[in-house]
């Protein structure tokens, strides 16, 4: 396409405006488009008839059910001949059905270990089935079968993704079939027994129509796993997670990772521990768990928005290994020194937020967050259920008695269309955009999307190229029973945002007012991380957590890879669990790896053609004492182009007594959680070990989160006991 | 490699887990837009109710990943057979809208937001009835345009053309109350 000017009738600019144009249509548009003011004008008045179109029709009267049929919807029992039903009948049928295949009873004998087991087993290999966790269990299996063939003959054999993928298939079936079975014995055997998570769900990724396209099923797994209304409330979603496994420094020096600064792991951990419960595996998220603390590690000085820290102890639940701890601190930010802020209130107002701690705890998180901002901050409300719209129009914090009550109308009801009120806040945001400012939708929901885009996928391409305006997205989980926390993290993670979950009044205090502008405010994005390792002092290491936050090592100098945000004051950090050359149990920890066979054909010498300076270069790092060294690479919050930092660590061979107390306290935290996820690698610590460690390390417990952990901790050691 | 498949009643539990999802939510907006076509809320009843148990004969893997662009389409082509047959292909006559029917519940809207929303809805209804009709699936059911050419059995062009038109006319026309 020529950069003449764009017709204010040719039909692309509304479907660009819309998001309808893809791949060269959308790249050529888009370079006309930047040529011509009047049509960027059309563009925005568009999307603002748009919002406006979906916010009048979405109100259009629905008909009501016939009340004979709403009836029968209430009180239906079993019903067969599906095929011959006529429209009443169809309720009757629906109603009866539905209450069969929910009457499900709760296991409650404690001491019943193994039924624990096989349930977060079949729960976990549920999250699998799940669309776009797939194609990261893919990639991840990609990797193994490439880098470690443990798999079985007849995968490693199939080369590309289609034999990976059914093999894996395969592997998630037979588990989820001998999960049933266990549960079977169990039921057999013992009377108290019986199952519980296992609803629809878990038929679902077990019927052999699944497994024939699994993609196309994706939106039917998900849509069988949202609760209806009457159902008991076991519907939470997590996706499902392997641990990083050893990787051999010799064959894979290079280690590269997004940095994550979510919490909400730790809280809905806490949530569950709180109700007597041991969290599903696959909700406990390592990495999330050790940031959720806050470290004491010295801030940036200079230019740069984040100074690095690390330190190298034993691994205490290994003592031959070597504990590796990467910290980023982020620039303090002030109230007063911030950019002005828009936010966008986005509040999920549906039926299902209608308990006490959701739509409640929603509106007095808010109103702790409206009393931190400052008067000439803007606030927004979009409300979204069956229906969304405008609450309060963008609004001066000066005014915020109008906030306030604005807030205090707000009353739950219908279903929930996020995807519409997503378009109309993103819409509000831009409408309102302050140049260099903070810009942001706050969205808070229980994250059950049942109406308009419930596809996870769509949403996410949606926040994603919403996220390319410029606003940020901050999403904040609430409420338990159908809570969806895998959609709330991808929307965070796609969506340039950050995520919480807020369980109680004091958790919404520290994200929304001690930690307010660390969430408010983002001071570098696309934060990664690439370490590399020094073969001639490891022999392998371990990420500890951020499995889904693996990027390739291409990936890392590739400004065009998303990754994760750093906030003012936040901290970062990261674990790697290093097992040192020559150390004992170096074989131990290799067999688990999955050792490579040594190289036939390999030319003598340096074994590569390399030039002389890459010779010099590598007979260096033979000679350096340097155990690795950590580059980082970001972006300031509006820049396209990254910038990097370096820095190298030496290995002062410290034990862990003598390890800082933010460094014992983290290994704490990751040991608590590995033994949560019974994590393959959780080596030979107990939680009373983590108590133990946790205590040296607790520091001046500002806020008193290191005592809350000491004490979650304590009731997790009595429930598995 | 051992296969259990499941029982049938198993599936059966399943399938009706989802159709009962499935129906919740989409029965009213389906009824909605039927109703629409066909001026008359009883028959769309009918002709969403057929959908519905179409919908149940149909195996999973055909509608799987596009039940409500599904739905749609046979409650479209319903609505069509049933103005054949009553020899009348008029549709979207104004005066015959559900008016009537009750709103569902709407938090927290201001005065201003209610004015507009009335003003938007009594411009939708000036537009010529196939314009609406994309319009509604566009802006009401959040159809992609691809997705409205499957259930119109337009081409994606023409959705786009009649799309454009409708919102340039709109942005007109609702300027020009503003001011």
């Amino acid at each position: 396409m020529s950069l003449s000017k764009i017709s204010p009738d040719d039909p692309k600019l509304t479907a660009y405006a819309l998001g309808e144009l893809a791949g060269e249509e959308r790249t050529a548009f888009e370079a006309a488009l930047r040529e011509d003011v009047a049509a960027q004008a059309a563009v925005e008045a568009i999307r603002a008839m748009a919002a406006r179109l979906e916010f009048a029709l979405a109100a259009e009267p629905m008909v009501p059910p016939a009340p004979a049929a709403k009836e029968l919807l209430a009180a239906g029992p079993y019903a067969k001949k599906a095929r011959l039903l006529k429209f009443p009948q169809l309720y009757y049928l629906a109603g009866g059905l539905a209450a069969a295949c929910f009457a499900v009873i709760v296991a409650l004998n404690p001491a019943s270990h193994r039924v624990r087991e096989a349930r977060y087993q079949e729960v976990s290999l549920i999250g699998a089935a799940n669309e776009k966790k797939r194609a990261e269990v893919e990639a991840d299996l990609a990797k193994d079968t490439a880098a470690m063939p443990l798999e079985p003959p007849a995968s490693a054999s199939v080369a590309g993704a289609a034999g990976v993928e059914q093999a894996r298939k395969r592997d998630v079936r037979d588990k989820v079939e001998s999960g049933l079975k266990e549960r079977q014995r169990i039921d057999a055997q013992g009377g108290a027994v019986v199952k519980m998570q296992l609803s629809s769900r878990a038929m679902a990724s077990w019927s052999p129509g699944v497994h024939k396209d699994e993609a196309g099923s994706a939106g039917f797994l998900k849509e069988a796993a949202a609760p209806a209304p009457t159902t008991v409330p076991n519907t939470e979603a997590y996706a499902y997670r392997r641990d990083n496994d050893f990787l051999r420094a010799a064959e894979n020096p290079l280690s590269t990772f997004s940095i994550d600064v979510d919490t909400a792991s730790y809280s809905n951990v806490r949530r569950f521990l709180d109700g007597g419960l041991v969290p599903p595996p696959d909700a406990v998220r390592v990495e999330e768990l050790v940031n959720y603390f806050p470290y004491h590690y010295a801030p940036p000085a200079g230019g740069v928005p984040f100074a690095a820290s690390m330190e190298v102890a034993d691994a205490p639940w290994a003592p031959t290994h070597r504990l590796v701890r990467i910290g980023l601190k982020g620039r303090e930010v002030t109230t007063s020194q911030r950019p002005v802020a828009n936010l966008v209130f986005l509040l999920d107002v549906s039926g299902s937020m209608n308990e006490p701690n959701k739509l409640p705890l929603v509106k007095e998180s808010m109103r702790l967050l409206v009393s931190k901002l400052r008067p000439d901050d803007r606030v927004a409300i979009v409300v979204y259920a069956g229906a969304s719209g405008l609450a309060l129009p963008s609004t001066p914090v000066a005014r915020s008695h109008e906030i306030l009550a604005a807030l205090d109308e707000l009353s739950p009801g219908g279903s929930t269309n996020g995807a519409m009120g997503l378009h109309l806040a993103y819409d509000i945001a831009k409408a309102n955009f302050v140049a260099g400012g903070v810009n942001r939708v706050i969205l808070c929901t229980d994250g059950d999307f049942n109406v308009g885009v419930t596809n996870d996928g769509e949403l996410i391409r949606l926040v994603t190229e919403k996220a390319k305006s410029g606003v940020f997205l901050t999403a904040l989980g609430f409420g338990m029973g159908n809570y969806k926390d895998a959609t709330l993290e991808q929307l965070a993670d796609k969506g340039n945002g950050n995520y919480g979950y807020i369980d109680t009044r004091r958790e919404a205090e520290k994200l929304l007012v001690e930690q307010v502008n660390g969430t408010l405010v983002t001071i570098a994005k696309d934060v990664k991380l690439q370490v590399e390792f020094n073969p001639a002092q490891v022999a392998s290491y371990r990420l500890i957590g951020y499995e889904n936050r693996m990027l390739n090592k291409e990936d890392f100098n590739n400004d065009k890879i998303d990754a994760g945000e750093i906030g003012a004051g936040h901290t970062v950090t990261a674990l790697y669990e290093v097992v040192p050359v020559g150390a004992e149990g170096e074989g131990q920890a290799e067999s688990r790896v999955g050792a490579v066979d040594e190289l036939r054909y390999r030319i003598a010498g340096a074994g590569n053609r390399k030039t002389q300076a890459g010779d010099e270069r590598e007979n260096a790092s033979r000679g350096s004492a340097e155990l690795l060294t950590l580059k980082v690479r970001y972006k300031e919050p509006s820049a396209e182009v990254s910038r990097k930092l370096e820095f190298p660590l030496v290995d002062a061979k410290r034990g862990f007594a003598e390890a800082s107390a933010d460094f014992k306290f983290a290994a704490a935290v990751a040991e608590f959680g590995m033994i949560l996820r019974d994590s393959p690698h959780k080596g030979a610590g107990t939680m009373k070990d983590v108590i133990a460690w946790a205590e040296a390390g607790i520091n001046s417990d500002v806020g008193g989160y290191r005592g809350e952990f000491i004490s979650l901790a304590r009731r997790v050691d009595l429930i598995v006991q | 490699m051992s296969t259990e498949l499941p029982t049938p009643r198993a599936q059966t539990h399943e399938n009706t887990g989802f159709l009962e999802r499935i129906f919740a939510e989409q029965q009213a907006p389906l009824t909605r837009y039927t109703a629409r076509l066909l001026g008359d809320h009883d028959r769309a009843r009918d002709v969403v109710q057929d959908a519905f148990v179409k919908l149940m004969a149909q195996p999973r893997a055909e509608v799987e990943g596009h039940v409500v662009e599904w739905l749609f389409t046979v409650c479209r082509n319903g609505a069509l057979d049933v103005l054949r047959k009553e020899h009348r292909m008029r549709r979207f006559e104004e005066g015959e809208m559900e008016r009537a029917a009750g709103a569902e519940d709407r938090p927290g809207r201001t005065l201003e937001a209610a004015e507009t929303q009335a003003s938007v809805l009594r411009l939708i209804d000036r537009l010529p009835p196939n314009q609406q009709e994309v319009v509604r699936l566009k802006f009401q059911n959040g159809f992609s345009y691809k997705e409205i050419a499957g259930i119109t059995a337009l081409s994606v062009t023409n959705v786009g053309f009649l799309i454009h038109t409708a919102v340039t006319r709109l942005r007109r026309e609702f300027g020009a109350e503003r001011t």
